[in-house]
């Protein structure tokens, strides 16, 4: 147990087949292009990505929602990926999740006891008695009462129905929770009352979290390690404080840039200092070279032509990025560093 | 443009191909034997052999289905059981009539749906909308044939501005093919408006909800430029699809509204088909309507995509 | 929308008489009790046999002794008319369950199952659905035989494919629902996923659908009696009895109407029952949101307790002055609640005013209220929005769809949805200018081309061009904010335009906002629930909590020091920008509903700080720009923790 990994994702690709329009022919899209992630048992990995990064698609390969185009994903030392979408039970109940919206994760025609104790319906013997005094204990263990459990999911408000999903995933004590967006639907002063939730529950039970998000400084919080995807690859992966304070990726600097700062008087300096660049159009599909070329103010003609393999960054974890080789590898890190200060 | 007419006409085949098998399978389905139904019961077993060989029911299905295919693409759809009439003939004999009372209760059931729905939508709750609801309301619930006779009491019977029976075709006089299918086609397409009616103003209600309306009022466009432009324009996609539907319906009706007025269109050939078991003449005509029916979704498909960017394609 | 009254009542809406939809359902259910009652007692309430013919008194019109008078054969209407209810219950009930059972579990299966079941099962059905239905029962009745049963199964048959068509859709939608995504990942097998967590859902359409189809049956029933393939004959059912009906018209017209009135009324009893169905159906699940908050009384308004706050002073270069606004919106059920109390504010020419607070605060409602856009359903109760010193709460529909676009306009938050898919972008922005300004179609092209370049995108002649699906959101942003300039607004309000993009997206929309300011001048009231982004974007800012301004400062002042606890806790919670490690500060509890306002300081039952005093309204106080509505603003040293 020690040193292995609880979740092993090598080279993983995740593909859809759509169609586009009244087109008849189903074209791929390439969501995820070879990604490579570990998380240790009782620890957090921070997934971090803008919208069609793919983030999205590795949760729903780990929870088997969609089958994986090729590499592996190995959960406590069992191939999920060779199982397609189909997990055997004893699998199933180690991966729980909690979805982005509120709203439509808890199904409208269940009472809260239904949803909360389903789960230990499908997997456990227990009767019903049982299965209320536990569910009764979950809804507790998130601030609510047992007197919850008789209703149904729209007399809540949207912090709680997200503790109620909570309740819910932790209840067969799960070793990985995969979080998809958990508090970006929520308002600001709810967001960090899930947050703590969380956070102590993972303390408390040991729990792993695969966390994605779109705001790296709320991941930053709670999340011993942060990867950054773009485009379907992973492009800068580390120990926590570091990446969110020393980005060695010129996109994860663009991300922590493009965060407005709490301090209007910081704020007007980092905009000054801004070159007005023309506005990114991202592209779908990037065929060669570094997925982030096009909007990087760093490209070289080496970024156009080859992929950049991820190297290792002073510090813990890694980048794809040649700055990080270079001779020059110093000079360049030091006009990173100064415009992250800013 | 013709791309988007190519690709709608190459989702017809397997619609056509399966309505052709399923058209086809009526012989096979039949708990009596045809044969047996042309011949009577006074008919000898030589005879009844001759008779199954003329009509090729000793062939296998499949070789069946594909003569019979073959020769309906070509527009002969075999002949009837029972006085050898040709099938495509008697047909196409009753087609105008039946298409000119279903294109003019389709024109009646167009304007007056969409013209209710839209001004109900406009005004939410208002008395417009409350006459145009109960309107809707009670025009679903009234059966057009039942509404065709007491159009006939007033206006054939007691007033005899129309006459009450008969079909004059277009081309022997204008005037008086328009009267006799006026209480006909009002009839059926004010019954039908009321679906429409119902759908245009859910269509409408929906569409002026939308964010985009909203950013229109906000960018102080007239209501009059924003209802016309911006959510009829948006309001037809769903419409479009209602009226193709619509047709259909419309079609079914015109079957039974002929038998009130006496009009011998398809309907009337279509029950005497069924009551002698006629199959040649039923396949003929479920694949003539069919054939209409299709024709109208193409034209409504094309329609949808010009109104509709998002369903072209790219 | 912009009646005013000056005073505000609220109208006690506890009538004791029925509402009319009340009675309508009333009165749909007793004809429905009616129609079974005769159906299962006709034999002991029919005047006469119904078959019994007397030719000697046919066709008489209605009298004592035949209420509804005699057929053809001298038949009792009455009695046929009763025995053809029977006919009716059976009719329906027969197809209708016909339909149902084949439909909706085929239905569910290939919703579920995809793939190659469903495209083959899906084109079967659209071939049906393609012949006319009147055509497919009549050539299942060819197969079949006539009479009623075998009518029946044709059109059970017929109906089936609209219940299949509705469980496949259902499971269709529900399969993509995150709920359903959940029940995956716990573990439940397909077959639990679709009867316990799918089909409970699928319920109210179904009864909505079952309604619609009883009447369908019912009127299609009646049809294939009518021309001779349903009922046969002497038997009585209300489309035979208009078969002999219609073949009399000339000597008795009467005959077609029992019959006729008879199926009208049933049908419209049936499918008003659905649209009741339906519509109490939608109010149970959409609109019943309420969290279970404790309500707590209804709070006075400043007005109502006469504590007005202090007007604001007047500046000469106010573009827009809000004094006292006050924004009702009706409830369910007819009551008012206000939504925005006593809300005064100004703008000054090249000045960007942030809007800030948590859902729910009345934000976005004031935004819409100054342009006259707060809907069915909300209207301004009290203020005046002066807008260059000119009155908008008293201009009428016509005048205010002239001030906006020219002098006020929007950007809303959803780029995509807010442009028309119907239309190419730049087809929007010229419409624009040719409405508003009065351009020739060649004029205004060109300067929607300059426009395009103007907000940044590139290649603008060709992506004026495009379809609004065809962009990126923070693209579909640019061109929402070139259309909203194209007039040259003196005011521009823009309601969280940056909250459905990306943060490098959202950077260079902000930065897009302050550049458009610096060359058109226009003043810019910026609603976000995000104070990071207000601390880039805005020169001033008021936080709204529970419909009122708590604060309002400039933009250093604010971030320096925080005086409404409020101000303090959404500073704190606000993840930018603090390195903390959980536990994370939080604000206790959540934003209470309009109409669940605490009635003294609206944030006392949340505020760490609260005392006797906040117990009672609390007025906005301070000098010039910075205000606080907060009793203990002067003593509180409140920290930001940064």
């Amino acid at each position: 147990m020690s040193d292995q990994p609880l979740l092993d994702i090598r080279e993983l690709q995740v593909t859809y087949w759509g169609r586009s329009g009244l087109s008849m022919r189903r074209q791929p899209f390439h969501a995820v292009k070879g990604a490579t992630l570990t998380l240790k048992a009782g620890e957090t990995l921070g997934l971090v990505g803008e919208s069609g990064s793919g983030k999205s698609s590795i949760a729903n390969a780990v929870l088997g929602l969609v089958p994986a185009s090729a590499g592996s994903i190995r959960f406590d030392g069992v191939d999920l990926s060779a199982m397609k979408t189909h997990y055997p039970g004893e699998v199933r109940k180690q991966i729980q999740a909690v979805f982005q919206d509120p709203f439509s994760s808890l199904n409208p025609s269940m009472t809260v006891e239904d949803i909360v104790s389903e789960p230990l319906r499908v997997h456990t013997g227990m009767n019903r008695a049982e299965r209320r005094a536990r569910a009764a204990e979950l809804l507790e263990m998130v601030s609510l009462s047992a007197e919850h459990l008789s209703r149904h999911p729209h007399q809540f408000s949207g912090g709680q129905r997200q503790r109620i999903a909570i309740a819910s995933a932790l209840a067969l004590e799960p070793k990985l929770v995969v979080l998809d967006e958990p508090v970006s639907a929520l308002d600001v002063s709810t967001q960090n009352q899930i947050i703590n939730l969380l956070y102590e529950r993972r303390d408390a039970l040991g729990i792993a979290y695969l966390l994605i998000a779109h705001d790296l400084a709320l991941v930053h919080h709670i999340s011993n390690r942060i990867a950054v995807m773009y485009l379907g690859h992973i492009v800068e992966e580390g120990p926590s404080d570091r990446v969110y304070s020393a980005p060695a990726h010129p996109y994860t600097k663009a991300l922590l840039d493009a965060v407005p700062l709490l301090d209007p008087e910081k704020q007007r300096l980092r905009r000054a200092a801004r070159k007005r660049a023309p506005p990114n159009e991202t592209p779908r599909d990037v065929s060669s070279g570094c997925p982030y070329k096009n909007r990087c103010r760093w490209a070289m003609a080496r970024c156009h032509s080859e992929a950049p393999p991820m190297f290792a960054v002073e510090g813990g974890g890694a980048a794809s990025c040649f700055l990080l080789t270079d001779p020059g590898n110093t000079a360049n890190n030091d006009k990173l560093k100064e415009s992250a200060t800013q | 443009m013709l791309r988007l007419v190519l690709q709608r006409l190459l989702a017809l085949v397997p619609l056509l191909f399966i309505v052709s098998v399923l058209t086809f399978s009526f012989t096979s389905l039949l708990p009596s034997d045809p044969v047996d139904l042309i011949l009577g019961d006074n008919g000898t077993q030589e005879q009844y052999e001759m008779l199954r060989e003329r009509l090729g029911l000793n062939e296998p299905l499949v070789s069946r289905y594909l003569d019979w295919l073959g020769k309906a693409v070509q527009g002969d759809l075999g002949s009837s059981f029972f006085n050898s009439v040709s099938v495509t003939g008697a047909v196409m004999q009753r087609l105008p009539v039946t298409l000119s009372l279903t294109a003019m209760s389709a024109l009646i059931a167009i304007i007056v749906g969409v013209a209710a729905g839209v001004a109900a939508a406009l005004r939410p709750q208002s008395w417009v909308d409350r006459v145009a609801t109960i309107g809707a309301t009670f025009g679903q619930a009234v059966p057009n044939f039942w509404f065709g006779l007491i159009l006939v009491a007033i206006f054939a019977v007691n007033l005899r501005w129309f006459p009450a029976i008969g079909f004059t075709p277009l081309l022997e006089s204008p005037w008086q093919w328009l009267r006799s299918v006026t209480l006909p086609s009002l009839a059926l397409g004010l019954s039908s408006s009321a679906a429409v009616a119902r759908q245009v103003r859910s269509a409408m209600v929906g569409v002026l909800q939308q964010d985009y309306i909203r950013a229109a009022r906000a960018q102080g466009l007239s209501a009059r430029r924003i209802i016309i432009r911006h959510a009829l324009t948006n309001a037809m996609v769903p419409v479009v699809a209602i009226m193709s539907f619509q047709i259909t319906v419309l079609l079914g009706g015109a079957l039974i509204v002929e038998q009130v007025f006496a009009i011998n269109g398809l309907g009337t050939l279509a029950i005497a088909a069924v009551r002698q078991q006629d199959i040649p003449m039923l396949q003929g005509l479920v694949l003539v309507m069919v054939g209409l029916v299709v024709s109208v979704q193409l034209i409504t498909d094309i329609l949808y995509g010009l109104l509709n960017p998002k369903a072209r394609p790219s | 929308m912009t009646a005013r009254t000056t005073t505000h009542r609220a109208r006690p809406r506890r009538l004791a008489l029925p509402s009319a939809s009340q009675v309508i359902t009333g009165a749909a259910i007793a004809v429905l009790v009616a129609l079974a009652f005769m159906a299962i007692f006709a034999d002991w309430i029919v005047p006469y046999d119904p078959l019994r013919q007397n030719l000697i008194q046919s066709l008489q019109p209605p009298s004592a002794q035949h209420w509804l008078g005699t057929d053809d054969l001298g038949r009792d209407v009455l009695s046929r008319l009763i025995y053809g209810c029977r006919i009716a219950v059976l009719a329906a009930a027969e197809a209708t369950g016909l339909a149902v059972l084949l439909g909706v579990p085929l239905g569910l299966f290939v919703g579920y199952r995809g793939g190659w079941w469903d495209w083959c099962v899906m084109r079967f059905v659209e071939a049906i659905v393609s012949i006319p239905g009147i055509m497919v029962a009549i050539v299942i009745i060819a197969i079949l035989g006539a009479g009623l049963h075998k009518a029946m199964i044709a059109l059970g048959i017929l109906y089936s494919t609209s219940f299949l068509r509705l469980a496949r859709g259902v499971v269709l939608a529900e399969r993509e629902e995150v709920y359903v995504r959940s029940a995956r990942v716990i573990g439940a097998s397909d077959g639990r996923i679709l009867l316990r967590h799918i089909f409970p859902n699928i319920a109210p359409p179904l009864i909505v659908q079952i309604t619609l189809t009883v009447g369908a049956v019912l009127l299609a029933e009646a049809g294939l009696s009518f021309i001779g393939l349903g009922v046969q004959p002497p038997d009585a059912s209300w489309g035979t009895m208009l078969n002999t009906a219609a073949s009399y018209m000339d000597l008795d017209w009467f005959l077609a109407i029992p019959p006729g009135i008879a199926i009208i009324v049933t049908v419209l009893s049936v499918n008003l029952l659905g649209d009741v169905i339906r519509d109490s159906i939608g109010r149970g699940i959409a609109i019943r949101t309420e969290p279970s908050t404790p309500s707590v009384r209804f709070a006075p308004t400043a007005r109502e307790t006469g504590q007005s706050d202090q007007a604001i002073a007047p500046g000469p270069d106010d573009v827009l002055r809000i004094d006292g606004l006050q924004v009702v919106i009706s409830q369910r059920g007819g009551s008012e609640v206000p939504v925005v109390t006593d809300l005064s504010l100004a703008i000054r020419k090249g000045e960007t005013l942030g809007l800030v607070g948590e859902s729910g605060c009345g934000k976005t409602i004031t935004g819409l209220a100054i342009t006259g856009l707060i809907g069915a359903g909300g209207r301004i109760t009290h203020g005046a929005i002066r807008l260059d010193g000119a009155d908008l709460t008293a201009l009428g529909q016509k005048q205010m769809v002239s001030v906006r676009g020219n002098e006020v306009a929007m950007v809303f938050q959803d780029p995509i949805t807010s442009l028309n898919p119907a239309f190419t972008v730049g087809d929007q922005i010229a419409e624009v200018l040719q409405a508003k300004k009065g351009l020739s179609r060649k004029d205004a092209w060109a300067r929607t081309i300059e426009l395009i370049d103007r907000v940044g995108i590139p290649r603008p002649a060709s992506r004026a061009n495009a379809y609004p699906h065809e962009l990126s959101g923070g693209m579909a942003q640019r061109i929402a904010i070139a259309r909203a300039l194209s007039c040259n607004p003196k005011l521009l309000i823009a309601d969280e335009p940056t909250t459905a993009l990306d943060v490098t997206v959202q950077q260079e929309i902000l930065d897009l906002f302050r550049d458009l300011q610096d060359e058109f001048g226009m003043a810019i009231l910026f609603v976000t629930h995000d104070l990071a982004v207000a601390a880039d974007i805005c020169d001033r800012i008021a936080v709204m909590y529970a419909g009122e301004i708590v604060e309002t400062a400039t933009v250093d002042a604010l971030f320096a020091r925080p005086r409404h606890p409020y101000t303090a806790g959404l500073l704190n919670a606000t993840p930018h920008g603090s390195d903390h490690t959980p536990p994370l500060p939080t604000i206790k509890g959540s934003v209470p509903r309009p109409g669940t306002w605490p009635a003294g300081c609206r944030f006392a039952n949340r505020c760490e700080f609260v005392e006797e005093r906040c117990l009672s309204r609390v007025p906005l106080a301070g000098k010039d720009t910075r205000l606080v509505r907060c009793v203990r603003a002067d003593e509180l040293r409140l920290e930001t923790g940064r």
